[in-house]
């Protein structure tokens, strides 16, 4: 038997560098208006902090990587919540850019998918 | 219109701007090289201030609470006044902002040290070599570990006559103390790192290292003038696992596992912390012994009455605070930074990452370490202190309260028990270490062990052990009495839990003792002793030790037989 992939468009990627230590507050920020989930990883960032002399100590080199999967539509809410709870308006605090998928696929319920008239 | 688009609209104000107009345009024969970036003071001052804010809030969050209970205690249950809160409060102040300094300058200045040795020493140097280091770094992260001081500072409230030993060891001899630890640390690392390299477990381990400690225990214990020595050397072993101590000999042991091949283990990263709290009780315990051979009663007793009329008249400025301090903070980071150094910049030559902030972290790490110790004396030590004394006047009449005893015998005791139950218990739950422990073992056990178990076990074990250790100095029992069958228990235990949960459960003794606990419990002891003419007023923390160790042991064992089920 044949076995099915479902394909989801109109998806988008955020993913956010941000300093360790603050990913669940924007992840939290994330979750509260809509977004399904997300994956953190670790990394160690260069650039402004060896720019900076000895005032680069002052951010973290330790990085959290946070990348969420949202729909078009809700996508620039979740942008924006996020940038807004990271404060990535002040020096320092990290940087955001979101992607449009071409497709993405994963287990979908049965029952959503009949919902979504699918 | 959508919700979404309207809050799009409505709250925020959108820009755009071509990325191509920041970047640097390319023109000949020009590097196209980041340029320094300078700082204005305005924006300095936003970088700095969430930077320095955050780390001094985290030492608050360690300390006040403390603080705050013992203070409230005294002023509430004993109805005693605070004496020179003022000093205190300057002296907490001084632990919070030393610490703040003294953890940062961790991070920033020793740790790089420790990460690059620990990537390229085993690659370049061989095994033997490897290992000498880290022994001889095990001494020189004892020396930096901020708890250390407060050994050396509750040395004078001995009485010579009572605990003679025990006075010789800690006043005249607390360099030799320290080392002797040190050399502990040290064992403890090399055996630590080998069992990363071959992958040993730590079952059979604990055994030959329990072995000897329990017999030299019996055998100072069955000398009556060497027996008030058993306190000091059993809490020593908590003292030595503190924030230096670990991290440093973990990232070397780590990387070392690593460049064997064989640090795929999840488990490699503990046992280390094992190893250093029993070892330096062996250590203390051959000292002691050492000392009762070549140097007699009678002698130190006749030593310290001449000792004493000496020094009468003659204190000199560098025996005064600040000087003391000063010089104690630098003596204890200088030789590790230097024999880093060597290794790093002789043994390796190789280069650290980036010297500017090294040297940064440096300079804090001495200079926090020396605020620290000011603190250390005058915050820490002097509430705990004033608490022990304070203590007994709820079950038993003092002469420093006119209202003792407060309440009658059974209540007052039952009062103080309960003290030190919640003393333990607040005190390890606030512990960074803790959390993160509890983090790792979770992950480790996949949920079965989950974080908030291991955190209640490991802080009602504490709590018990500080409850015991205060009855053990109230009702003057022999810590040997109680030590030893915990101990042969904890040995039962652990042959019947598994591998996971007996590394979990050995080292969750270690991470518990913090730079906070440890004097305050200390200066609480030996204040205690002092108020109910106990001979000494260690043994509470060896009693913080070994309970937890069979809590988590126990909570082991009854997930295991769930699970079976």
């Amino acid at each position: 038997m044949a076995r099915d992939i479902t394909y989801l468009t109109d998806v988008f990627l955020i993913t956010c560098v941000v300093e360790s230590g603050l990913a669940d507050k924007i992840i939290d920020a994330a979750t509260s208006v809509g977004a399904q989930g997300a994956t953190i990883n670790y990394a160690r960032g260069t650039g402004i902090r060896d720019r900076m002399g000895l005032l680069g100590v002052t951010i973290d080199e330790q990085k959290e990587i946070i990348r969420i999967i949202v729909s078009k539509e809700q996508s620039n809410r979740v942008f924006e919540s996020m940038y807004l709870a990271g404060n990535l308006d002040t020096p320092g605090k990290g940087i955001m850019w979101m992607v449009k998928l071409d497709r993405v696929a994963t287990y979908i319920p049965k029952d959503v998918i009949k919902r979504a008239g699918g | 219109m959508k919700y979404s688009d309207y809050i799009h609209e409505s709250e925020i104000n959108h820009k755009s701007l071509s990325y191509n107009l920041l970047t640097p345009k390319a023109t000949k024969g020009k590097s196209l090289k980041p340029q320094k970036i300078k700082v204005s003071p305005a924006k300095a001052l936003t970088l700095l201030a969430p930077y320095t804010i955050s780390r001094i809030m985290e030492q608050i969050k360690a300390v006040v609470p403390l603080a705050a209970y013992l203070f409230l205690f005294q002023l509430l249950i004993l109805r005693q006044p605070i004496s020179s809160a003022t000093t205190i409060c300057l002296g907490l102040i001084a632990v919070i902002i030393g610490l703040a300094i003294f953890m940062e300058g961790l991070k920033t200045g020793l740790m790089p040290f420790g990460n690059v040795i620990g990537d390229t020493l085993p690659k370049k140097a061989p095994m033997v070599l490897v290992l000498i280091i880290i022994g001889i770094l095990g001494v020189g992260v004892t020396y930096a570990e901020p708890a250390i001081g407060a050994l050396k500072a509750f040395g004078s409230s001995i009485n010579p006559q009572d605990a003679p030993y025990l006075y010789e060891i800690l006043n005249n001899r607390s360099e030799t103390l320290v080392v002797m630890v040190g050399a502990g640390v040290g064992l403890a690392a090399i055996i630590g790192t080998i069992r990363f390299v071959k992958g040993w477990s730590l079952k059979p381990m604990i055994y030959a290292a329990l072995a000897p400690t329990i017999i030299l225990t019996a055998y100072v214990w069955s000398n009556p003038d060497l027996r008030t020595i058993l306190g000091l050397a059993w809490d020593c072993g908590a003292v030595t696992t503190g924030p230096v101590t670990v991290p440093l000999v973990l990232s070397l042991g780590i990387g070392i596992a690593a460049s064997a091949g064989k640090g795929d283990s999840s488990l490699s990263g503990f046992g280390v912390v094992t190893m250093a709290s029993l070892f330096p009780i062996i250590a203390v315990l051959i000292l002691a012994i050492h000392v009762s051979q070549t140097i007699s009663v009678e002698e130190i007793i006749a030593s310290t009455s001449m000792a004493s009329d000496m020094t009468i008249g003659e204190v000199s400025k560098w025996s005064q605070t600040p000087f003391v301090e000063i010089i104690g903070g630098v003596r204890a980071i200088l030789p590790l930074v230097i024999f880093l150094m060597i290794v790093l910049f002789v043994i390796l030559r190789s280069k650290l990452p980036n010297n500017m902030i090294t040297t940064y972290g440096l300079t804090l790490s001495i200079i926090g370490m020396c605020v620290f110790n000011i603190g250390l004396t005058y915050g820490l030590g002097a509430i705990g202190g004033q608490a022990g004394t304070n203590l007994p006047a709820a079950f038993m009449e003092v002469p420093i309260s006119e209202v003792s005893p407060i309440y009658n015998e059974l209540l007052g005791l039952t009062i103080v028990i309960l003290f030190a139950w919640l003393l333990g218990f607040g005190a390890t739950l606030a512990e960074p270490a803790l959390n993160a422990l509890g983090l790792t073992v979770q992950e480790l056990t996949n949920g079965a062990f989950k974080k908030s178990m291991l955190m209640y076990s490991v802080a009602g074990g504490v709590a018990f052990g500080i409850a015991l250790g205060v009855g053990k100095i109230v009702f003057a029992f022999d810590l040997a009495t109680v030590l030893i069958p915990l101990y042969l228990l904890a040995i039962v235990l652990t042959y019947f839990s598994t591998e996971e949960f007996v590394n979990v459960a050995w080292d969750s003794a270690g991470v518990t003792t913090g730079p906070v606990t440890v004097p305050l419990v200390l200066a609480m002891g030996l204040g205690l002793g002092n108020a109910v003419s106990a001979t000494e007023g260690f043994g509470i923390l060896s009693m913080a030790s070994i309970c937890p160790i069979l809590a988590v042991l126990l909570m082991g064992l009854y997930i295991q037989f769930k699970q079976k089920k």
